[in-house]
């Protein structure tokens, strides 16, 4: 390796003039220059340097492979899901997207974040292909009824134990994972949803996922609908319009809210049991403890290890962080769940690079890491790839994001009794949820998570329509200010771009950067640019 | 209409939360036990020594501070609740029993715990976790809330009596209450009422916001009063409308809508009385515990519960109010950042609109009521579209 | 056997051929952000005008 290294070090030199992450370095430029104005459209792709670009050109040739093959095992119902739903055409943002969010990303970092990025991109790929090519409305397929259609923020570990059926989380492919990929999709469906009197001033999330159910643009299968109160107030409130157009028995599991207190536990397992009587009586499948155990064994690997990857988080050698940690930790925890044992082999593999990472005392990011910063932010993170932006322009590493911390309690896989205890308290520390209901102290961890991180700095994504963390603003506040953390709050609106564009979300770190801590930004750049164009 | 003996004074204990009969109770020793939502049935806080007092924000034309702790953008009745309480409006209270039925809602109580704006030693607050769904599981989790989360406090941190017995006579009370307000609310189904939406709105709030056992005389004495007070000879209103929605704790809001000449027959929203004055009946070999409960979470009409039962059980109850009370049309409100009625109101109109086919408007609102030029527009214009209806004969 | 080693050779040629003909491709592609270019303003404007003239069967 050192010899090729030795090979390519003489033309690294000489097309160093093209390093973005170096013309930056030297005033001569940075990563906005490759850019079209507005669109986010690149004229040509970064220049890492000759074995980095390898790299990601192999990731590039890697997703494209799992793209064709997407087409290839469904090439009909991919057409005509491509005419038929206004999301699909989305996912053609899909390359733009990965290019974004690796900026300036090098060696090891780079290497982590596309076997993270491929997990994803090749499970969904697959997904995308299974919803269409058994979507009722294209004629059905083989396992049409045979999948379980959920909420987006029910964990599908619990249905497992279903042998033959497929949990299926229904908003993940027209709203939850979209929404990261272009900007301007779900405005759209917002645009529905408040054509019908929805007011504008409710989360942008639940009022696409309403305005979808209107557009009548959800995939169609399965027999039920499993519907929850999960996160938080308006997406209950949606499920209300879904299950009356998905217009299939319906089931809501709803949880307790106050999933720390001790009364919690037997409601929520009751709830949950009663789900599975309910898939029991709709599917006529008895549900196998057995079949669970087999996937609650992937999740716990995936646990074990995530908790590994926790203590390397904590120091600063760790090559794993933003939007590679948190965008994989959401769709590996939140979607694949134990289900794809394809993402226990990428674990296993990214855990091995972490480790001797911090055997080398590897500094990540060329060592210009300058704060260290724990996030607590929702979807608006990944279409603007704020932490990428955060750590090129400024040298803010976002450490972890609030939401990877979710259920990583350890499954029994041997007493279906604690099993099912286990398996309560894990779905109940769902995405978005776990930390911000049940009560102030579930909110006000986030300080001791940026402590025991070894943060100096917590960044709040604040939603302007979220009334749950509205409510606790000025606490907020007071408590960095107590605490002594560099706090900044960043508004937007989800997921509509419109409302708060990306710059304004970068102008609050910008402002507090260069004002409140007087310093200067990595790549002059990329502080203030145009993009509200781009996907 | 001749003016009711007591509808000055009823006006007048709506001025202040701390109002002269909190204060009498209050001196006389009793405990001041504070709620915002029906989640927390007002009878186990009418348990012997106590008395319930529904929170309201009276005059509350600023929030700036609870704006810093909340911002203007989260739901105006909890953070009008929240600067009063900052302002000591509610010093009075010993206790105040939350429920995280709402984020915001919880989070203004949240802050009665971190600010300790009621200066008061004794007072603690409690959140329940409130059920959403309408089945046994729910009911069985309800119990255990209101039982470690109102009555074990009651007892452990105020010593308050909460027996079999105290219960059954809390009950006994409360439904004698249930029983003078629902036959003053009947006397709006008459063709020609006795009794205006207003007037009725401001005796169905104070009896939630005084000492039960200090207004009902005066509400007992109205409803005799109202047995022979004689309505305008001809109905004084264009038409009859049954008002549902979130918090509507200003009767001047009601006084809005019959100003533009529909009668608001019914009150379907949180402090209405559809659901609050609803017997609890005791049935044989149930405890009266489980009798409040069972009662609360059956009659509960929450837009947050989420099965399908209690949906159509909300969209029934409103139907059913309409024909019962002679209602032409619906009028839906919210409070502004409100989402769970926010969206209620769109599902709601729609299958009324389309489905039921009785006329419905939909309107966000305000805490306080400032410029109401729009909204006024809005009711006359729906006003006008029913009359033209009946002009039609109802095509 | 010099015949075998001859044919092997001329595959290998051929595949190292079409081999480097595809990175070159595909290289190019990817540095000049081509199919994100084509995406962008051909085949995303194409699919909008399409999704905009559809009639949705729009419902509560």
């Amino acid at each position: 390796m050192k010899l090729l290294d030795k090979m390519v070090a003489p033309l690294d030199k000489a097309l160093e003039r093209f390093d973005p992450l170096k013309k930056a370095e030297k005033g001569t430029g940075g990563q906005r220059d490759r850019y079209y104005d507005k669109t986010g459209v690149a004229k040509w792709r970064e220049w890492r340097g000759v074995k980095d670009t390898m790299v990601d050109y192999g990731a590039w040739l890697n997703n494209i492979l799992s793209m064709v093959q997407m087409v290839a095992s469904a090439p009909v119902p991919i057409l005509k899901g491509f005419w038929e739903y206004r999301w699909m055409g989305s996912y053609l943002g899909t390359f733009m997207f990965i290019d974004r969010l690796f900026e300036g990303y090098r060696g090891p970092e780079l290497q982590i974040a596309h076997m993270n990025m491929h997990a994803i991109v090749q499970s969904l790929t697959k997904r995308i292909a299974f919803a269409l090519k058994n979507d009722a409305r294209f004629g059905g397929g083989p396992d049409t009824m045979n999948i379980i259609p959920h909420d987006e923020t029910i964990t599908p570990l619990f249905l497992k134990g279903f042998k033959g059926l497929y949990p299926f989380p229904l908003q993940t492919l027209p709203e939850f994972i979209i929404c990261d990929i272009d900007q301007h999709i779900e405005p759209y469906y917002i645009d529905v949803a408040e054509s019908y009197g929805l007011p504008a001033d409710v989360c942008s999330r639940c009022a696409a996922e309403t305005g979808v159910a209107i557009d009548d643009a959800f995939p169609l299968f399965g027999r039920v609908l499993l519907s929850t109160n999960m996160p938080c107030n308006a997406s209950e409130a949606t499920s209300m319009f879904q299950r009356r157009r998905y217009a299939k028995p319906d089931f809501p599991i709803t949880l307790a809210m106050q999933h720390n207190n001790p009364e919690a536990l037997p409601y929520s397992r009751e709830t949950l049991q009663n789900a599975m009587a309910f898939v029991e009586e709709h599917y006529g499948v008895k549900y196998d403890w057995n079949e669970f155990f087999k996937y609650a064994r992937l999740m716990n690997e995936q646990n074990t290890i995530e908790l590994e990857k926790w203590d390397l988080f904590k120091t600063p050698y760790s090559p794993l962080s933003g939007i590679a940690e948190s965008l994989y930790r959401l769709y590996s925890w939140q979607s694949v769940n134990g289900q794809e044992e394809y993402f226990n082999k990428v674990d296993r593999k990214v855990i091995q690079i972490m480790r001797r990472c911090y055997e080398k005392k590897y500094l990540p990011f060329g060592g210009k890491t300058r704060h260290r910063a724990f996030l607590w932010g929702p979807s608006a993170v990944y279409y603007t790839d704020f932490p990428t932006w955060t750590q090129n322009c400024w040298g803010i590493t976002i450490v972890l994001n609030m939401d990877s911390t979710m259920g990583y309690n350890i499954i029994n896989t041997e007493d279906p009794e604690i099993a099912m205890d286990d398996i309560t308290r894990f779905t109940e520390k769902a995405c978005m949820r776990h930390h911000a209901v049940g009560g102030w102290e579930n909110i006000n961890a986030v300080w001791d998570w940026a402590k025991n991180f070894n943060c100096d700095m917590v960044l709040m994504n604040d939603n302007i329509a979220c009334n749950g963390m509205l409510g606790v603003h000025g606490m907020m506040e007071e408590q960095a200010r107590d605490l002594g953390f560099h706090f900044i709050f960043i508004e937007h609106d989800l997921q509509d771009s419109r409302t708060v564009s990306r710059q304004d979300m970068r102008n609050c770190v910008n402002k507090y950067m260069s004002v409140v801590l007087n310093e200067k930004p990595l790549d002059p750049t990329i502080v203030e640019f145009d993009d509200a164009e781009a996907y | 209409m001749k003016d009711l003996k007591h509808l000055i004074f009823f006006e007048n204990l709506l001025q202040d939360a701390q109002n002269e009969l909190v204060e009498k109770a209050k001196s006389e020793g009793q405990l001041a036990l504070g709620y915002n939502c029906y989640y927390i049935p007002e009878v186990l806080l009418n348990l012997p020594g106590c008395f319930s007092s529904r929170l309201r924000a009276p005059r509350c034309t600023s929030t700036d501070i609870a704006g810093y702790y909340m911002t203007n953008r989260s739901c105006p009745y909890a953070r009008s609740i929240l600067e009063r309480a900052i302002e000591g409006g509610y010093n009075y209270l010993d206790a105040l029993f939350g429920a995280e039925s709402c984020a915001t809602m919880d989070r203004m109580e949240t802050h009665f715990t971190l600010l300790h704006p009621v200066k008061n030693d004794r007072f603690f607050v409690t959140h329940i976790d409130p059920p959403m769904k309408g089945d046994k599981t729910n009911l069985d989790y309800y119990k255990v809330q209101l039982a470690v989360k109102v009555l074990q406090p009651l007892k452990e941190k105020l010593g308050v009596d909460t027996s079999e017995e105290a219960l059954r006579s809390a009950v006994e009370k409360h439904n004698r209450l249930c029983r003078v307000i629902t036959e003053i609310g009947a006397f709006r189904r008459l063709p020609n009422p006795p009794i205006t939406g207003y007037e009725f709105h401001v005796m169905q709030l104070v009896s939630q916001v005084c000492p039960q056992d200090l207004i009902l005389p005066y509400l007992e004495e109205t409803l005799e009063e109202l047995k022979t007070r004689e309505p305008e000879p001809t109905f004084p209103f264009r038409t009859r409308v049954v008002l549902v929605g979130s918090e509507v704790d200003d009767p001047e809001f009601t006084k809005l809508i019959e100003t533009c000449g529909a009668m608001v027959v019914a009150d379907r929203y949180c402090f209405g009385s559809f659901p609050s004055r609803e017997e609890i009946e005791i049935l044989e070999g149930e405890s009266a515990f489980d009798a409040i409960c069972r009662t609360y979470l059956h009659w509960n009409q929450c837009a947050r519960f989420m099965d399908g039962m209690k949906i159509d059980q909300r969209h029934d109850e409103v139907e059913r109010l309409v024909k019962e009370f002679g209602a032409e049309g619906i009028i839906y409100e919210n409070m502004k950042f409100c989402e769970f009625w926010s969206y209620e109101k769109v599902l709601a109109s729609n299958i009324f609109i389309n489905e039921r086919h009785i006329p419905t408007c939909t309107i966000e609102k305000e805490y306080a009521l400032g410029a109401v030029g729009q909204l006024r527009t809005r009711f006359q214009a729906f006003i006008e579209s029913l009359e033209i209806k009946q002009i039609q004969g109802g095509k | 056997m010099k015949k075998i080693l001859k044919m092997i050779l001329k595959v290998l040629g051929k595949f190292l051929l079409i081999g480097l003909i595809g990175f070159v491709a595909t290289f190019t592609l990817y540095i000049t952000n081509g199919e994100n270019k084509l995406i962008y303003y051909v085949i995303r404007p194409f699919l909008n005008k399409h999704y905009d003239s559809q009639v949705r069967d729009r419902k509560i």
